[in-house]
């Protein structure tokens, strides 16, 4: 799964084109709607920052299906809600945490990030069918500081 | 707060587009309702959601894209944001 277009710029600027539209913005950050994809060439890990609201910036990185198994699905009303009829063309990304554990970088399973790359529209999916304690998967370890 | 008593099958309307339905009441402490409302309005369980939310808070802020820079310069992290929760 290819991540979506990604910038070098460090700021994220209003381009029609470029921004992702989040109807509902994300939970805890709900008038945050536009966001920009900044990219810092560290691995697949892309940081999306709010154009309106510049606090509010999460790093993504793809669903990994090797490791998780199949993407989840959206309930049809929220498919309607990112203008996607077919599930397949869902480009789905996990929200990743650097802040929770000083050991490790952990991924939020319940909550992941449905984008549709075409109409650049996107939305946060609470899943029901997940475990809690996924909200804070292990995803991979902290990187190292150099001595 | 407003507080109504609703029958089972009786409905609660919000605005023109949101409904509220009771379904059923099991062992009088379990209810359960549908909830009619357009897809770009978030309906969830209020603790789920609270928990979300706190994540969001927790991964989320100017510290993600400082601690992205700091990754990315010569495989490090940088330490400035890791006290960010």
């Amino acid at each position: 799964m290819a991540a979506p277009a990604m910038k070098t710029a460090m700021k994220p600027e209003k381009r029609e084109n470029e921004a992702f539209h989040f109807p509902q913005g994300l939970a805890g950050f709900s008038d945050a709607k536009e966001f920009g994809f900044i990219y810092q060439g560290h691995g697949d890990i892309v940081c999306i920052q709010s154009i309106d609201h510049p606090e509010a910036s999460f790093l993504l990185t793809p669903w990994d299906e090797k490791r998780l198994g199949p993407t989840p699905s959206l309930p049809q009303e929220l498919c309607k809600c990112i203008h996607i009829e077919d599930q397949t063309k869902i480009m789905w990304m996990l929200v990743l945490n650097p802040f929770a554990d000083k050991d490790w970088v952990t991924a939020n399973l319940k909550a992941p990030i449905a984008l549709n790359a075409e109409a650049r529209l996107g939305l946060q999916s609470i899943r029901p069918d997940i475990d809690l304690a996924d909200i804070r998967y292990h995803w991979m370890p902290q990187p190292q500081i150099k001595s | 707060m407003l507080v109504l008593r609703r029958k089972i099958g009786q409905v609660i309307q919000i605005n023109d587009d949101i409904r509220i339905i009771i379904q059923d009441v099991q062992n009088e402490h379990i209810v359960r309702i549908g909830i009619e409302a357009p897809a770009n309005i978030p309906v969830h369980r209020l603790e789920i959601y609270n928990l979300i939310q706190q994540e969001n808070k927790s991964a989320g802020g100017a510290g993600a894209l400082n601690w992205l820079k700091g990754a990315s310069h010569d495989g490090s992290a940088s330490d400035e944001n890791s006290d960010e929760t």
